[in-house]
C-alpha cells in the first residue's frame, strides 16, 4: 500500500478521472476528502471509498468554499499530503469555441474553472500542508496539440505545466513536490454531460483517431500516475509533466 | 506484486540504476536477465540481487554480444515483457577536444546498442510489453562538455517516439526514463580520488533544485512504473526524475 497514513484531497474527485483518482488512493491506503459540486453523484462515490474518505460539497470556483475545503480536512485528518487538482473541464454555460467567437464571459467562466480554481486550491491549501507533501496538477494534452473547440481550454493547461515549474521552486524549502499529469481523451461521465443523446459513441470514436495508442483513456489510467506521483516512490519527481495520452502528443495520429 | 511473473532484460543491471531497477524488479515477481561487460560484476550482481536474476557476459555496444544475450533469453524464456536498455557511461570532453574514439565509444554505447537491443528482441515481445530507454535529464539541457553523452541521449528520446509510432498495432510501449544526476559508477569513472568524487558530487547536487543527487531506489521506483501495466495508456514519453534540475 503506497499511500498508507497519506491524507489527500481530491477536487472533483466524485465523478470521471477524480473518482477514478480516489478509488485507487482508498486502494493504495490513503484516506481523505473528495471534493465536488454535485450532493448525489459525491454521496454515490463516497459508498465505494468506505469510511476512510469524506465527501465535502464545494464548488472550487468559490474561494470561501476552498477555505472551507482545507479547514474542514485539517480539522477531520489533522494534516494534509497531498492536494489533487483534478477539477475542471467545461465549465457550466460556457462555449467552447475559437478564438474568432469566445468573447469575455465565457473566457471567464472556462478559465475560473481550469486556471484560476487550480491556482487557488494549492494557494488555500499550502497553510495546511505537511512538509514533504506532493500537489498533482491534472492537465491535458491540449496543452500541446490543437484540438478542435480547446484553444482557451489547453492554454489555462498549459499553464500548470509553467506553475509545476514555478511552484515546486517556490515551495523548494518545504520540499512540496509540483507536477501535473496529462491525459488525451478519457472515458468519463462528461460525454454524456455535454454530448446530444446518441452522438456520444460517435463523439468517442473520433477522439480516439487522435490517439495513435487507437483506444480512449480510462480513469485508471491517470490514477496510477497519479498514485506514483501522489506517494513517495517519485520523491525526485517535482517539476514534470507525465503524459498518460496514448502517444497522442509525441507520435503523429495518422493511421 | 506489480511485475509478477514478467520477464525483463536489463543492459548494465551490475551497478548503479541498472541494479536498483533489477532489485526491485525481482522484487516486485519479476524474473529477469541482466548483462554487462565484467564478470566479476556481474556474480557480485546475481549475489546482491538474489531471486531469480540470470547474468550474461555481454557487452551493450557489441551487435553479436547482443546476438548472444538474445539466444540466451529466447532459449531460456521465449519471450520477453520488459526490456530496460540502461548501460552508459559519462566522458567530460569539450567539443574542441571531441575525438572519434569517443564519439564511436559514446554512440555505440548508447544510441546504437539501444537500437539494436530493441530490434533483436522485439521478435521475443508481444502485446503488453514495455521498452524502457533509461535517457538522461541532459537531453533538455545545455550542460557544457557533454556534446556527445547529451547528444546520444537526446538520440534515445526520437527513438520511443518513433518506435511507439511503429508499434501502436501490436501493443508494446516504448517509454524514456530521465534520471539527473545520481551518485552511480558513472560519477565515479570520472573521478580519480575520492575527494575528487566527493568534490564532483557536491558540483552535481549543487546544480539540483533539491540540493541532493538522486538515490537509485528512486530510479527504480519509475521504472517499475513505466515497466508495469499501471503505464498501459503511456507510449513515446517520457517520466523525469531529476530534483527539477532540467525544468526548474
Amino acid at each position: 500500500m503506497r499511500l498508507k497514513n497519506k491524507v489527500a484531497v481530491i477536487t472533483g474527485g466524485n465523478s470521471g478521472i477524480g473518482f477514478g483518482i480516489a478509488k485507487e488512493f482508498f486502494l493504495e491506503g490513503a484516506q481523505g476528502v473528495i471534493v465536488g459540486r454535485t450532493q448525489e453523484t459525491l454521496d454515490s462515490s463516497l459508498a465505494q471509498l468506505g469510511d476512510s474518505f469524506i465527501a465535502i460539497k464545494a464548488d472550487v470556483t468559490n474561494q470561501e468554499d476552498l477555505d472551507r475545503v482545507f479547514k474542514q480536512t485539517h480539522e477531520k485528518f489533522g494534516k494534509i499530503d497531498i492536494v489533487v487538482a483534478n477539477a475542471g473541464g467545461a465549465a457550466t454555460e460556457a462555449k467552447l469555441g475559437s478564438v474568432a467567437e469566445i468573447g469575455e464571459a465565457d473566457y471567464d467562466k472556462t478559465m475560473d474553472l481550469n486556471l484560476k480554481s487550480v491556482y487557488f486550491t494549492i494557494h488555500k491549501a499550502l497553510p495546511y500542508m505537511n512538509d514533504g507533501g506532493s500537489v498533482v496538477m491534472i492537465g491535458s494534452n491540449a496543452a500541446h496539440i490543437g484540438l478542435p473547440a480547446l484553444s482557451l481550454y489547453g492554454g489555462a493547461k498549459a499553464a500548470l505545466i509553467a506553475w509545476a515549474r514555478g511552484f515546486s521552486l517556490d515551495l523548494l524549502e518545504r520540499k512540496i513536490r509540483f507536477n501535473v499529469v496529462s491525459p488525451a481523451a478519457i472515458d468519463t461521465p462528461v460525454f454524456e454531460k455535454f454530448v446530444e443523446p446518441g452522438q456520444v459513441e460517435a463523439v468517442k470514436k473520433q477522439l480516439v483517431q487522435g490517439i495513435p495508442m487507437g483506444r480512449i483513456g480510462q480513469p485508471l489510467d491517470v490514477a496510477k500516475a497519479v498514485v506514483f506521483l501522489g506517494s513517495d516512490e517519485s520523491s525526485f519527481v517535482l517539476g514534470t509533466e507525465i503524459l498518460v495520452d496514448g502517444g497522442s502528443v509525441n507520435l503523429q495520429p495518422f493511421k | 506484486m506489480r511485475l509478477k511473473n514478467k520477464i525483463a532484460v536489463i543492459s548494465g543491471g551490475t551497478s548503479g540504476i541498472g541494479l536498483a531497477i533489477a532489485k526491485r524488479f525481482v522484487e516486485e515477481g519479476a524474473e529477469i536477465f541482466i548483462f554487462g561487460r565484467r564478470k566479476d560484476a556481474l556474480d557480485e550482481a546475481v549475489r546482491v540481487i538474489g531471486g531469480k536474476v540470470t547474468a550474461i557476459q555481454a557487452d551493450a555496444s557489441k551487435l553479436k554480444d547482443l546476438d548472444h544475450v538474445t539466444d540466451v533469453v529466447r532459449k531460456a524464456k521465449g519471450k520477453v515483457d520488459i526490456l530496460v536498455s540502461n548501460a552508459g557511461f559519462t566522458e567530460q570532453v569539450p567539443l574542441r577536444e571531441i575525438t572519434e574514439d569517443h564519439y564511436d565509444r559514446t554512440f555505440d554505447l548508447m544510441a546504437k546498442g539501444p537500437l539494436f537491443l530493441t530490434q533483436k528482441m522485439l521478435p521475443l515481445m508481444d502485446s503488453g510489453g514495455s521498452i524502457i530507454l533509461v535517457s538522461s535529464a541532459m537531453h533538455y539541457m545545455g550542460l557544457a562538455n557533454h556534446s556527445a553523452y547529451a547528444g546520444a541521449k537526446a538520440a534515445l528520446r526520437s527513438f520511443v517516439r518513433t518506435w511507439a509510432a511503429e508499434f501502436k498495432g501490436n501493443g508494446i510501449r516504448a517509454n524514456l526514463l530521465s534520471p539527473g544526476p545520481f551518485p552511480t559508477a558513472i560519477m565515479e569513472a570520472q573521478a580519480n580520488t575520492s575527494e575528487e568524487l566527493d568534490a564532483l558530487q557536491k558540483y552535481y547536487a549543487n546544480f539540483v533544485p533539491m540540493l541532493r543527487l538522486g538515490r537509485v531506489e528512486e530510479a527504480a521506483a519509475a521504472a517499475v512504473f513505466l515497466a508495469s501495466d499501471e503505464s498501459s495508456f503511456m507510449t513515446g514519453s517520457d517520466v523525469v526524475v531529476d530534483g527539477g534540475i532540467s525544468s526548474i
